[in-house]
């Protein structure tokens, strides 16, 4: 274990070292790009034994991995806003043929250079697990774990990885390297299933194709209990874990209202809710790291024991809402007492969050849980 | 090339048959000829075409774009396991090497990959039921490029694709066709040995497509060769030059346009036109063969 100040872009290199990765691809996109350049250093330098191919194209770069995955090599990829929606297409392949690529996405919105989430959620639908992560150690982190998760078996599910590019991409931190002997003893090497080679090859076999839409669904759904699994085993070998490995719950204690976000805007709205609980006031943090699957269990529970949820979504679905406060108030449907659930929009197009923003929108959600009456119920800010 | 007699061509068979493929189906004997020669220890790669299923090997799919992109992975993960003895074979169609696919194609060129690359060439989109591709040559009548008052077919002549791959300068690019097995194979065999990226590009008449009877597909490949619509040649390295087929004369385009229902609609004036681009072509295909060098 060594202690070294990084980037975001290194840390997310580093992880694809310490993961053994087999090959590695991309094409340079703003800020996605450093991440390349290391890989590359890493490489040349000898420390990692790793086939690197420079495609053409992020659309390339996607079915590079996904074919060398299918071959039995581990991969990564990674990019960044317009390379990520032009991976569109093979992505759901990707997903339908339950290859395990792991990808980093550091995100850029979708109208322009600064970050928000829209990049990664357009690909909602895809079938990937998404995850979106708070800092340089969760992105080092997340990226090893994503490989267990994603190659478990029971799962088989390619994995992104999302954090704010610019905020932790070109942003040091120090950061916490496992050796890697305690990283190959956590992360078995990768095998295909089934193998692809021509001894063992039977063309009797049912020809190998597109998984259903009902047990592709089911098998996502049911990947949460194994990212729980797997995020706790990551606390007990290394010291560190993230919430449940879904949902990550701050000072929710007694907590009359909670506010819910997702990815670095969770550092800034730890200082938020711990000025705000010096006050006396009673709010907690839900930091939402999981958003496929979607942690419906943990949302319920959290909304039978606070009055209301205010979600902060660096994100909009246009002309239909927040990704999270849509998802969130679909899963205290069923609760026969429902919480209110309040929506802000923040930090799009890179906007600016700051402590004061979130303590005025977590005071919000409490006046809401202490019944005034609150207008609008979405707001941007 | 290897120079092979018919005696030479291996019995062991790895395609499937009949598969989906209609009678007389120009591809799916491609596939049967190449796959002899290439043997079972291939992973062969495919993308959306007609017919799209063909071989009893390994084999993955991606999508229609990315047959340069999967080909690459397929051959970077197994040289990073080491099993460099499987071969990456794209066996893929006119639609998904000359059009959709030809980024990703064109990409995977000029890194060199180590892949063999098959074009089952049968000169439009016949998985989709007869559209024009950028492989279609002039005047054909697809149902994209129709024959009425405001049109004659296709208005432009195809993509000289070989010759782009050529000028990447890769270790091997050939044409070859169906009627020329020994040819076909011989080529195969001699791609087969190198390393690095190989394409060739097989002339495979579609009954379906090109409106003629499925008893007539070799006379028709035969034709477009004998006539000089379809040359067979190679390209070593992007530098060499070979013919690999010289008939002392050239027969009349009008003997293969006039047995298809796609030139049914031809007038002699454009039946000309096309003889005469056929012929300035040839000509420079021969000169070509001469200095044995290709220009680029």
């Amino acid at each position: 274990m060594t202690i070294e100040v990084m980037v975001g872009n290194k840390a997310a290199a580093t992880a694809a070292k310490l993961s053994r990765v087999q090959v590695a691809v991309a094409f340079p996109v703003t800020p996605q790009t450093t991440i390349v350049e290391y890989l590359n250093e890493f490489i040349t330098k000898g420390e990692m034994d790793c086939e690197f191919i420079n495609v053409e194209g992020e659309l390339s770069a996607q079915v590079v991995v996904q074919a060398a995955s299918r071959v039995g090599a581990r991969t990564f990829c990674c990019t960044s806003g317009p390379g990520c929606l032009y991976m569109h297409h093979p992505m759901h392949d990707t997903s339908s043929l339950r290859l395990p690529v792991v990808m980093a996405v550091v995100h850029r919105g979708n109208k322009g250079m600064q970050p928000d989430h829209t990049d990664l959620m357009s690909h909602i639908m895809t079938g990937w697990i998404q995850w979106y992560v708070e800092n340089n150690q969760e992105v080092l982190d997340s990226i090893i774990m994503a490989y267990r998760v994603a190659e478990d078996m029971r799962v088989r599910i390619p994995i992104a990885v999302g954090y704010d590019g610019y905020i932790l991409s070109y942003t040091a931190e120090p950061v916490d390297i496992p050796d890697q002997e305690e990283v190959d003893d956590f992360l078995p090497p990768y095998k295909p299933m089934p193998s692809l080679m021509p001894e063992d090859f039977d063309p009797k076999a049912p020809l190998w194709w597109r998984v259903p839409w009902e047990e592709h669904h089911k098998v996502i759904v049911d990947a949460k209990e194994v990212i729980k699994e797997v995020n706790e085993e990551f606390g007990k070998r290394f010291g560190r874990s993230y919430g449940n490995g879904l949902v990550e719950e701050y000072r929710c204690e007694d907590a009359e209202a909670v506010i819910v976000v997702m990815g670095t805007i969770a550092s800034t709205a730890r200082d938020a809710i711990d000025n705000l609980r010096a006050e006396g006031k009673p709010v907690g943090l839900v930091k939402l790291k999981c958003l496929v699957p979607f942690p419906y269990e943990d949302f319920q529970r959290i909304g039978s024991e606070v009055r209301a949820i205010g979600m902060i979504d660096r994100n909009v679905c246009l002309g239909v809402g927040g990704v999270g406060h849509t998802f969130i108030r679909n899963a205290i449907y069923d609760l026969e007492e429902r919480p209110r659930v309040l929506g802000f929009h923040a930090g799009l197009a890179g906007k600016e969050v700051k402590v004061s923003d979130i303590e005025r929108m977590a005071e919000k959600t409490l006046k809401a849980a202490r019944g005034e009456s609150i207008s609008p119920l979405v707001e941007w800010i | 090339m290897e120079r092979l007699t018919i005696k030479d061509i291996p019995l062991e068979e790895y395609t499937i048959t009949p598969g989906s493929a209609c009678q007389g189906c120009g591809p799916a004997l491609a596939a049967r000829l190449v796959f002899k020669a290439l043997g079972n220890k291939v992973i062969r790669h495919g993308v959306p075409s007609c017919p799209d299923s063909v071989t009893r090997t390994p084999h993955t799919f991606s999508v229609f774009e990315s047959a340069g992109a999967a080909l690459t992975g397929i051959s970077r993960a197994l040289k990073v396991l080491g099993r460099e003895d499987v071969l990456a074979v794209g066996f893929i169609g006119d639609g998904g090497t000359y059009d959709i696919g030809f980024q990703a194609l064109s990409a995977a060129a000029e890194r060199n990959e180590d892949i063999l690359w098959f074009c089952k060439n049968n000169e439009a989109y016949m998985n989709t039921g007869i559209q024009r591709s950028s492989a279609t040559p002039l005047y054909a009548w697809t149902t994209t490029t129709q024959v009425g008052p405001r049109g004659r077919g296709k208005e432009t002549p195809r993509k000289n694709l070989p010759f782009i791959i050529a000028a990447h300068h890769v270790p091997y690019v050939a044409t070859a066709s169906i009627a020329f097995p020994t040819d076909l194979i011989g080529k195969v065999l001699h791609a087969k040995r190198l390393r690095g990226f190989r394409f060739i590009d097989i002339l495979c008449p579609c009954p379906t497509g090109w409106r003629f009877d499925p008893s007539r597909t070799i006379e028709v490949a035969r034709l477009a060769v004998q006539t000089g619509m379809w040359a067979l040649y190679e390209i070593i390295d992007g530098r060499e030059f070979r013919l690999t087929y010289k008939p002392k004369k050239l027969k009349p385009v009008e003997e293969y346009l006039r047995l298809q229902g796609r030139f049914r609609h031809l007038t002699d004036r454009e039946i000309e036109e096309i003889q005469r681009m056929v012929n300035e072509n040839w000509e420079r295909l021969l000169k070509l063969d001469e200095m044995g060098e290709f220009p680029l």
